[in-house]
C-alpha cells in the first residue's frame, strides 16, 4: 500500500502535475475535516488520514483547522506517521517550528518562488505612496477628478534613500528594481550580506537604517525575534514625512504605533500588503487617504502560484522517495542527519 | 518714450520657481503676471497696450486655458499684433494647446520642456504597467470594499518579468520607461517614425504600428498629439494585439480611439487599460469605470513637487536664453527647420 500525502488546502494550479508526480509513489488525499478536532482524530486506524506520512499545507487551511501551533504539532506527532510538513509559501510563521524540532517533524517552505512577484509589489507600493497614485485613482473613480490630490506633497522616486530591513532574496530583488531609477539603497541584516552589490550600503543597526531612510521597506520573516520589531522607537527615528512599506508579515510592525504616526503625520503614508490579523483590516487604516493597501496579493500571480505549488509538492515527493526534501526551513537545518526515513 | 526693460508675461501662475524667476530675469526683463479672468479681457489688454504693453516673451502653462482658453489662432494673432511678442516658452512636454503653425507664420517662436518630464511620466507609466498586469487597482478596491482578496482571480495576475512591452514613440519618456522595465527585465520592442539612434541594443525596432501591436503584451503610448497621431491606435491596431493585452496611455487621450478601446474591454480582447489621459479631460467616459481592472489616473503624469519645480525652471530658462542670446534651447521640432 502506498504511503499517503495529505493536502491541507487545495492545490489549484498544478493538479495534473501533482497526479503525475505522485503516480505510483504516494496516494494524494484531501482535507475533509470541518473542524480541528475532527482533523486531529482522523490519523488513526480506520480514520480518513490513516497512513499519511507528509502534509502539504496552505495558510487557508487555518480557517478550518487553525494554525499549526504547538498543541496541533504534538497531536500529529502522537497520533500520526506525519514526519514532513511542506508549507506552500515563503512564510511559515503559522507553523510552530520549535515544536516540530522537539518532535522530529521536518518543515519545508518555498523560498524564492515568489521573490520577483513580491519585490514587484513592493515597488508598486513605493511608487504609489511617493506619488499618491492610489489616492488619485480613488478620487477619479469617486467623480472628483484630482481633488484632493496635491502635487506639492508628492515626490520623485529618483534620488531618494530606500532603507531595506533584511537583504534576503526579496529585499535584494526589490533593491535591484529600485536601483534602476536610481535610488540610494541602504540595508540592515543580522549579518552583512556577502553577495550584496556595492551600491547596497550596509548600516550597522535598525536605528541607523531608520535615521537615514526616506522609505523603509520590511523584508524579514515573522518569528519570535521579529515580532513588533518596528515599534514606536523605530518609527519615531524615521524622519518626519517618511514612508513605511510592508510586504512581509503584519505583526512585524506595532500597528498601534504605526497608526499614531499616520494620525500625526510623522509617517506621510504606508504601503501595505499584509496585516496582523488577515483578512481583517483595521478600519482606521482606510481613513488615511494617502495609503496604498493591497489584500496580501503581492506574491500572487498565475506563474508564482504554479512555482510555489510545484516547489512544495517537489519537497514532499523527495521526502517520500528519499527521506528528505529540499528547502528545509533555516531553524531546522541542523536537525538533518537525524533519521527521518519511513 | 519709456526706456524701461522689456517685459515677460507669466501666463499660468508659477508654483515653485518664484525666486528662480527673479534671479533669471534680474537686469533683463520685468515680470508681469497675466491676471485676466477671461479671454475677452486678455485680448483687450493686449490691444490697448496698457497692462500687457512691451511684452517680448511669454511663460505659458496649460492652467491658463481655464481662464483664457488655448493659444489658438485668435490669441496667436493678437500676440503677433503687439509687434513685440516673439517667444512663447511653454511649460510642458505636450504643447498641443498652442497652434505652433500659426506661430511660425506670425514669426513667434515656441519652446517646450522636453526631458524635464521624462522621469516623472515614465514612473507613472511604470505604475500603470505593473498595476494592470497584477490587478492591483482591483485588489485595493476589493480591500476597501471589505472583501479583502476574495473577488480576485490569481490566474488573471501576471508577472512583469519576461512580458513584452511595446513602446510607441521612443523619445525621452519612452526611452526612460524602457530603462525602468529593463531592470525586471521585460522584453522591449518599439516603433518610431525613425529608428532611434539612442536606442540601446536590447530595444528591438518593429517597422509598423500594427507590427508593434502584434508583438506586445503591454502597449505603452509615448507620442505627442498632432493631426497625424489622432487615433493612431484604433480598431485595426487594437485587434492586431493578442487577446488579453493591455494598453497604457500617458501621452494624450486622443491618440487612442476610445470607442474601439472600450469595445475591446467589453469583449475581453483587452484585459485592462491603464490611463493617465482622456480625450476630453477632466471628463472621464463613465464606461471606463465599469471595469474594475482598469487603472485610471487623473492626468498627473508629471506632477510632483520635484519635477514641477524643474519644469518651471526649464521653461523660464528657455525664455531667459531667448532674451539674452536670441534663442532658447528647446525650440519645438516643428519650428526647427524654420531657422
Amino acid at each position: 500500500m502506498l504511503p499517503r500525502v495529505l493536502l491541507c488546502g487545495e492545490i489549484e494550479h498544478v493538479q495534473d502535475e501533482c497526479k503525475k508526480m505522485f503516480h505510483g509513489i504516494a496516494e494524494v488525499i484531501h482535507l475533509v475535516s470541518e473542524s480541528r478536532s475532527h482533523f486531529l482524530s482522523s490519523f488513526g486506524p480506520g480514520g480518513p488520514y490513516e497512513g499519511t506520512v507528509a502534509l502539504c499545507r496552505r495558510n487557508t487551511s487555518s480557517e478550518v483547522i487553525g494554525k499549526f501551533d504547538a498543541p496541533l504539532i504534538h497531536a500529529l506527532a502522537d497520533t500520526s506517521m506525519v514526519r514532513w510538513i511542506a508549507q506552500s509559501s515563503g512564510g511559515y510563521d503559522e507553523i510552530d517550528v520549535q515544536a516540530c524540532k522537539e518532535r522530529g517533524i521536518l518543515v519545508s517552505n518555498t523560498p524564492r518562488a515568489n521573490e520577483d512577484a513580491t519585490a514587484t509589489a513592493t515597488l508598486y507600493l513605493m511608487l504609489s505612496c511617493l506619488r499618491h497614485f492610489s489616492m488619485a485613482e480613488r478620487s477619479l473613480r469617486s467623480g472628483t477628478w484630482k481633488t484632493p490630490f496635491n502635487a506639492a506633497q508628492t515626490h520623485d522616486v529618483t534620488g531618494r534613500t530606500l532603507g531595506i530591513l533584511g537583504l534576503g532574496g526579496i529585499g535584494l530583488r526589490f533593491a535591484h528594481l529600485a536601483h534602476a531609477f536610481p535610488m540610494r539603497i541602504i540595508y540592515f541584516s543580522r549579518r552583512k550580506a556577502e553577495s550584496a552589490p556595492d551600491w547596497c550600503e550596509y548600516v550597522s543597526s535598525v536605528e541607523e537604517l531608520c535615521k537615514q531612510a526616506d522609505i523603509l521597506s520590511l523584508h524579514v520573516p515573522l518569528n519570535p525575534s521579529t515580532v513588533g520589531m518596528i515599534g514606536e522607537k523605530e518609527i519615531r527615528t524615521l524622519q518626519r514625512g517618511s514612508v513605511l512599506l510592508n510586504t512581509s508579515r503584519g505583526r512585524i510592525v506595532d500597528q498601534e504605533a504605526m497608526i499614531r504616526a499616520l494620525e500625526d503625520g510623522h509617517l506621510s503614508s504606508v504601503g501595505l500588503d499584509v496585516y496582523p490579523d488577515e483578512p481583517r483590516v483595521d478600519p482606521r487604516l482606510l481613513t488615511f487617504p494617502r495609503c496604498t493597501l493591497l489584500p496580501h496579493i503581492a506574491g500572487e500571480s498565475a506563474k508564482a502560484w504554479r512555482t510555489i505549488e510545484l516547489q512544495a509538492l517537489g519537497n514532499l515527493r523527495a521526502f517520500v522517495l528519499g527521506g528528505v526534501g529540499e528547502d528545509i526551513v533555516p531553524e531546522l537545518r541542523t536537525v538533518i542527519g537525524n533519521s527521518t526515513t519511513l | 518714450m519709456s526706456s524701461r526693460q522689456p517685459r515677460i508675461l507669466i501666463c499660468g501662475d508659477l508654483v515653485w520657481a518664484h525666486e528662480e524667476a527673479r534671479q533669471l530675469f534680474d537686469g533683463l526683463a520685468d515680470i508681469v503676471v497675466m491676471d485676466s479672468p477671461n479671454r475677452a479681457d486678455f485680448l483687450a489688454g493686449l490691444k490697448t497696450r496698457e497692462r500687457y504693453d512691451g511684452i517680448v516673451g511669454i511663460y505659458r502653462h496649460n492652467i491658463s486655458a481655464d481662464r483664457i482658453g488655448v493659444f489658438d489662432e485668435e490669441i496667436i494673432d493678437a500676440l503677433a499684433e503687439t509687434g513685440t511678442v516673439k517667444w512663447i516658452a511653454h511649460n510642458g512636454a505636450g504643447y498641443d494647446q498652442i497652434d505652433v503653425f500659426r506661430c511660425a507664420k506670425k514669426g513667434i517662436s515656441v519652446s517646450n520642456t522636453p526631458g524635464a518630464v521624462n522621469d516623472a511620466t515614465a514612473t507613472t507609466a511604470l505604475y500603470l504597467v505593473i498595476s494592470c498586469l497584477r490587478n492591483y487597482a482591483w485588489g485595493e478596491q476589493s480591500l476597501r470594499q471589505g472583501t479583502f482578496k476574495s473577488v480576485l482571480n490569481p490566474g488573471r495576475a501576471h508577472d512583469v518579468t519576461g512580458r513584452t512591452l511595446g513602446i510607441l514613440g521612443l523619445g525621452g519618456i519612452g526611452l526612460r520607461l524602457a530603462h525602468l522595465v529593463h531592470a525586471f527585465p521585460m522584453r522591449v520592442v518599439y516603433y518610431s517614425r525613425n529608428r532611434s539612434a539612442n536606442a540601446p541594443e536590447w530595444c528591438e525596432y518593429v517597422d509598423s504600428v500594427e507590427g508593434l501591436c502584434r508583438e506586445s503584451d503591454v502597449l505603452s503610448l509615448h507620442v505627442p498629439l498632432r493631426d497625424e497621431t489622432v487615433h493612431l491606435v484604433g480598431e485595426k491596431e487594437i485587434r492586431a494585439m493578442k487577446k488579453g493585452s493591455i494598453i497604457v496611455n500617458t501621452a494624450r487621450g486622443k491618440v487612442v480611439d476610445e470607442e474601439a478601446m472600450i469595445r475591446a474591454l467589453a469583449d475581453g480582447h483587452l484585459s485592462s487599460v491603464g490611463l493617465d489621459v482622456y480625450p476630453n479631460e477632466p471628463l472621464v467616459n463613465p464606461r471606463l469605470l465599469e471595469f474594475p481592472q482598469n487603472v485610471l489616473l487623473p492626468h498627473m503624469g508629471t506632477e510632483n513637487q520635484d519635477s514641477q519645480r524643474r519644469m518651471e525652471v526649464r521653461a523660464l530658462t528657455n525664455l531667459r536664453d531667448f532674451l539674452r542670446d536670441g534663442q532658447g534651447n528647446d525650440l519645438v521640432p516643428e519650428l526647427r527647420s524654420k531657422l
